[in-house]
């Protein structure tokens, strides 16, 4: 070991051998201890070498010198291990007092005297040092600046050349969507209603990975000019290599790809009545711009699972319900009865490809119908994920609002019955499209009605406020110049299934789906109104009403009204008005006059004198048609006045 | 939910309960009731352990199907306080907990069953009460749904009751609402006429309570089952519309 | 068809594992100043985040009755909403249980809502007043989990109403639990994985009364 030649030592990773058996077997030393290991390293100290160069050679000499001094150690055993230290401080304390003695001597300045060697400690001067300093920090400035100006660049050229940045994008990404980092270090998304209420099985995952570098150079030379072509682009290729300039890459299930709606149709016999469209796209605010392509493509695959979740929940409701004419479903269809002949169609509407030569929105679309099945899927959602909370805090969490006061409240049968029932999406949807075909038709007859009849007039007031499955029209029936001699007025309640009708004297009729009968009632109504108007103004006029009669009996008799006729007399009882109105099938006035006595009397054998005539003579018919006025009430006006006017 | 009315239907000699009830069902149904299932309306009684110093407490546990999310719970502290509780059905397992200080007197279980009739706005209960599988009487019940104040429909519900039991039934108004006694404001307790209140479910359940009350008692007098010194507590009132015994029609 | 009687219906619910009455809970606390961190973590945690949480404010009265068998008074705590038309709730807990193969606490448990008539029928049976508190804070919900964080506050007797009543800390109190039927053992489970979200802002633990009481 002594000998010229250089090696270089390592530690062994493993403790030293202390011994070797004849068989072979290494002993190994245990390794030291920590205080042992510490008396160690204390003992490298090199006391009386402090600067930074001598450090560094001394490091190699020790290193050299370790190998001797542990075989010396081995020699040294019983040494006490920090012997070597307390040497060494020793020999440093010896110094520091000598150097103590010497400077306490100097100071008396009799036997020592302390000179400065050199006269380089002037530039100590505040001014330097401010100088000195100053540059110091310009420097530093410099290097910053130059940094800044770099990075300033970088930046800049990375936005010319809109190159996105995979982290920023991500960063988006998790605003909008929830992400998260599985074990392998893949990111998962979720786009699923399941966090909203949903209970859907179907997975709403989704995949997200940087995009490929060729991916980026492809964008960067596509540039902004194509922010339109890049989402029709991503929407063509759901989950498939994006065009665009996204450094982010979203991987959508396949089943999830695609474009989705839910179309609803109301049929009668083949002729479709109204349909609509429904899916999630346009609603909330479009958020594309500001994000990512990817959010297209999301947005798209989150159609698709919210129609399928709809066209599922409705199609296990459809085979659930018990109907009297059993529901349909067929595939991606449908079918419920409505009324007769008029059939309620759902359907899924799901394509992968998409192609320009797709049929364009319907224009005709039944909005109303579309935001109720959103709502009542929403509905569903929100009931399933918001509970209401128990009050008192120590109630039980599940029951209802309801059903907790059940108990003390003593809820009987029913009331806990009533509980139990809840409408199906697919009940309510069908009670909403029953009610807005109740609503057309009742609209239609009663649009068709005063169309065809001129006199009197009708005037339907459509109640603005209305829920889903009733509204509410008031009809009034007038006579153009005549209002304030009588106006009958009803309300109808339109309901999912029948009308009621509530009549100005308290009469409710209930009347089913067909548009027959409301007719029937219209008409009516219309006959009675003119006859009572009539009465009324005859009273005006002074003449007498001898009998009034709104329900005559003859004809087709009807539930709901039937001819009705009225008999006035002049106001010195020689003319007499007879008048009848039929209304099938529509309106027919009859009017008959009469006179007694006749102005001229021939007598004859049967009857020989002219008292006889006073009992009244025979009903002519007149040309009702011929007669002047505008209306009914105007005729009869102009025709009760020149009967009076005659006996004058 | 309206006015509930019970009435007691007096044996005549010789027939039974079953015989009585049949005949009754027959006359509903030919009136043209219909029939809507069965009913059920026990009471369980439990009385406090004799402790010196306190009087005994009994507490009347009763159920009825009409109300089946409820227990009707009454204590009367032996002073002729009456506390009432409407419970969860859940109370009845509360009340085991308590089986050291309250023990249930499983003899005087008593509870009315039958069939239960539904004739326009009335439902009619025919029910035969049982105690410990011992015929014990008929209890009829009378309910008029539209209404809830007695004033308005006794009338009604009297001429009902008299038209198909073909008995005389007084034109007061049944005892139950005449002798109540509430708590005033100052703590006193005084008669309070109840036919003008708001009818509610405990009504029903306090007037069963009365009758069965009525017929452990009649147990008591005779000798019957009652021999292990049950006190049964606070005034009872032996019901006084009855007046008319006998049927009116054969 | 023979109607059942009630009694004849509960036993068959308890039979077979319908009626809930067991109360699996964990318990913590925390302070008034830290509060305000603990909401955060739930509201993002929690069902219904959309909602701000709802705030309750009960009175919880604790009755004690005596009994012969056992030198254990039956206690029965009937808590009341302030300020709400709802019915009270009367509450049996049974001993509790510290498990240390479970998660949580178990304790058999019984609710039943009553008419107000309660407290005043619960004297006449001859329970008295043991304590009472009023418990005000927010109610959170997961799954049918329940975390309830509440000031307790100490009511200066025949004042319950009065807002001068002092809270007894200057902390709040965590309860997470579940009342489920016998025989749900993966409850607990699911609450220790809760609880452990909640960490370090509230250490939410099973905690043994019979233990806290032997403290000095």
């Amino acid at each position: 070991m002594s000998n010229s030649v250089n090696i270089s030592v390592e530690t062994t990773c493993e403790n030293q051998i202390r011994e070797i058996a004849y068989d072979g077997t290494e002993l190994y030393q245990p390794p030291p201890t920590l205080s042992e290991s510490l008396a160690k390293c204390a003992a490298r100290i090199d006391f009386s070498k402090t600067s930074l160069d001598d450090l560094k050679k001394e490091e190699k000499s020790a290193a050299a010198a370790e190998d001797k001094e542990d075989k010396d150690n081995q020699f040294q055993e019983s040494l006490w291990p920090w012997d070597a230290v307390r040497n060494k401080l020793k020999d440093a304390y010896t110094e520091i007092c000598v150097l103590s003695d010497v400077i306490s001597i100097a100071k008396d300045k009799r036997y020592l005297v302390l000179d400065p060697l050199l006269e380089d400690g002037d530039d100590t001067k505040a001014i330097v040092q401010v100088y000195s300093r100053k540059k110091a920090l310009s420097q530093a400035a410099q290097v910053l600046l130059g940094g800044a100006e770099r990075l300033r660049t970088a930046h800049s050229e990375q936005r010319s050349r809109n190159v996105s940045d995979f982290h920023i994008e991500l960063l988006r990404l998790r605003q909008n969507w929830r992400l998260k980092k599985v074990s392998n270090g893949a990111i998962i998304g979720d786009l699923s209603y399941r966090t909203a209420g949903s209970k859907f099985g179907m997975s709403g995952t989704f995949e997200v990975t940087k995009a490929e570098d060729t991916l980026d150079e492809e964008g960067g030379a596509g540039t902004s000019a194509t922010a339109s072509a890049a989402s029709s682009a991503s929407s063509s290729n759901n989950g498939m290599q994006l065009k665009a300039s996204s450094a982010l890459r979203v991987i959508v299930p396949a089943e999830l790809q695609g474009v989705a709606y839910i179309k609803v149709i109301t049929q009668k016999d083949q002729e479709d009545l109204c349909t609509a469209q429904v899916n999630l796209m346009g609603h909330g605010p479009n958020i594309t711009a500001q994000v990512g392509v990817w959010q297209k493509t999301l947005e798209f695959a989150q159609n698709v699972l919210f129609c399928k979740e709809l066209f599922a929940q409705l199609a296990r409701e459809a085979i659930q319900l018990q109907a009297p004419i059993p529901h349909v479903v067929i595939g991606n269809q449908i079918r419920a009865t409505l009324l007769p002949n008029i059939q309620l169609i759902i359907s899924l509407c799901h394509s992968t490809s998409f192609d320009s030569s797709q049929p364009a929105p319907i224009n005709d679309h039944d909005h109303v119908l579309e935001h109720s099945l959103h709502q009542l899927l929403r509905e569903v959602h929100y009931k399933n994920s918001h509970h209401p909370f128990p009050h008192p805090a120590s109630a039980p969490l599940g029951p209802s609002k309801k059903r907790m006061l059940a108990g003390p409240t003593a809820a009987d049968r029913e009331a806990l019955l009533d509980m139990t029932k809840t409408q199906t999406i697919l009940e309510q949807i069908i009670a909403q499209a029953q009610h807005i075909f109740m609503r057309k038709r009742t609209q239609y007859v009663l649009d068709t009605l005063a169309r065809d009849v001129k006199d009197p007039q009708i005037v339907s007031h459509w109640n603005a406020m209305n829920s889903p499955t009733m509204s509410c029209v008031k009809i009034n029936i007038v006579t153009h110049g005549y209002d304030a001699i009588g106006r009958t007025s009803l309300v109808i309640h339109v309901k999912e299934r029948s009308l009621k009708c509530i009549c100005r004297d308290g009469r409710v009729m209930r009347l089913s789906y067909e548009p027959q009968e409301l007719r029937d009632l219209i008409l009516c109504q219309i006959n009675s109104h003119q006859i009572s108007c009539l009465v009324s103004l005859a009273r005006c006029m002074a003449w007498t009403v001898l009998s009034n009669s709104n329900h005559l009996g003859i004809g087709k008799v009807e539930p709901l009204g039937n001819a009705s006729s009225c008999l006035l007399a002049s106001p010195n009882s020689d003319r007499m008005i007879a008048v009848q109105i039929r209304c099938d099938p529509q309106i027919d006035v009859k009017v008959y006059i009469a006179r007694s006595p006749r102005q001229d009397f021939f007598p004859s054998p049967l009857v020989p004198e002219k008292f006889w005539e006073n009992l009244g003579g025979n009903f002519k018919e007149v040309r009702f048609d011929k007669i002047e006025g505008k209306s009914f009430l105007n005729k009869m006006e102009f025709l009760m006045a020149s009967l009076t006017s005659n006996t004058a | 939910m309206g006015v509930t009315v019970l009435q007691p239907y007096p044996l005549p000699e010789g027939k039974s309960g079953a015989h009585i009830i049949d005949h009754l069902g027959k006359r509903l149904l030919s009136l043209g009731a219909t029939h809507a299932g069965q009913f059920l309306v026990d009471c369980e009684t439990f009385i406090s352990t004799p402790q010196h110093g306190t009087p005994t407490r009994a507490v009347h546990v009763l159920h009825d199907s009409e109300f089946p999310a409820s227990t009707f719970s009454i204590i009367d502290n032996g002073t002729g306080k009456q506390v009432a509780l409407v419970a969860d059905a859940i109370f009845d397992l509360l009340m085991l907990k308590m089986t050291s200080t309250f023990t249930s007197k499983k003899q005087t279980k008593i509870e009315s069953r039958g069939a239960r009739f539904e004739y326009g706005d009335f439902v009619i209960k025919l029910g035969s009460v049982t105690m410990m599988e011992h015929f014990k009487g008929i209890l009829i019940e009378i309910e008029y749904r539209p209404c809830i104040t007695l004033s308005y429909c006794w009338e009604m519900i009297r001429e009902m009751l008299q038209g198909f039991l073909g008995i005389n039934v007084a034109k007061e108004y049944p005892t139950y609402f005449t002798t109540q006694t509430i708590m005033n404001a100052m703590g006193q307790q005084q008669l309070h006429a109840k036919q003008n209140d708001l009818y509610e479910p405990m009504d029903t359940v306090k007037q069963y309570l009365e009758h069965f009350t009525n017929y452990r008692k009649h147990v008591q007098l005779h000798g019957g089952l009652g021999s292990s010194g049950l006190s049964v507590n606070g005034p009872v009132l032996m019901p006084s519309t009855v007046v008319g015994v006998g049927m009116g029609r054969s | 068809m023979a109607i059942s009687s009630a009694r004849e219906s509960l036993s068959l619910a308890l039979n077979n594992r319908f009626l809930p009455n067991l109360e699996y809970l964990l318990q913590g606390s925390i302070l008034d100043t830290a509060v305000e961190h603990l909401m955060h973590r739930l509201k993002g945690l929690c069902d219904n985040v959309d909602t701000s949480p709802e705030r309750f404010h009960d009175l919880e009265v604790c009755m004690s009755l005596r009994q012969p068998t056992s030198p254990q008074p039956l206690l029965l705590r009937v808590r009341r909403a302030l300020g709400q038309d709802a019915p009270f709730q009367m509450r049996y807990l049974g001993q509790p249980e510290v498990d240390m193969r479970r998660p949580t606490l178990v304790r058999s448990c019984m609710d039943c809502a009553c008419t107000n008539g309660i407290l005043d029928f619960l004297t006449e049976m001859g329970f008295r007043l043991e304590f009472e508190y009023i418990a005000k804070g927010y109610m959170f919900r997961k799954g049918r989990m329940k975390i309830t964080v509440s000031k307790l506050i100490k009511i200066v007797p025949g004042k319950q109403q009065d807002m001068a009543n002092e809270p007894i800390s200057q902390s709040y109190i965590v309860e997470l639990s579940v009342v489920a039927p016998t025989g749900q053992e993966n409850v607990g489970e699911e609450m220790r994985v809760f609880a452990e979200q909640l960490k370090p802002l509230v250490q939410l633990e099973k905690i043994d009364y019979k233990r806290l009481g032997n403290l000095p």
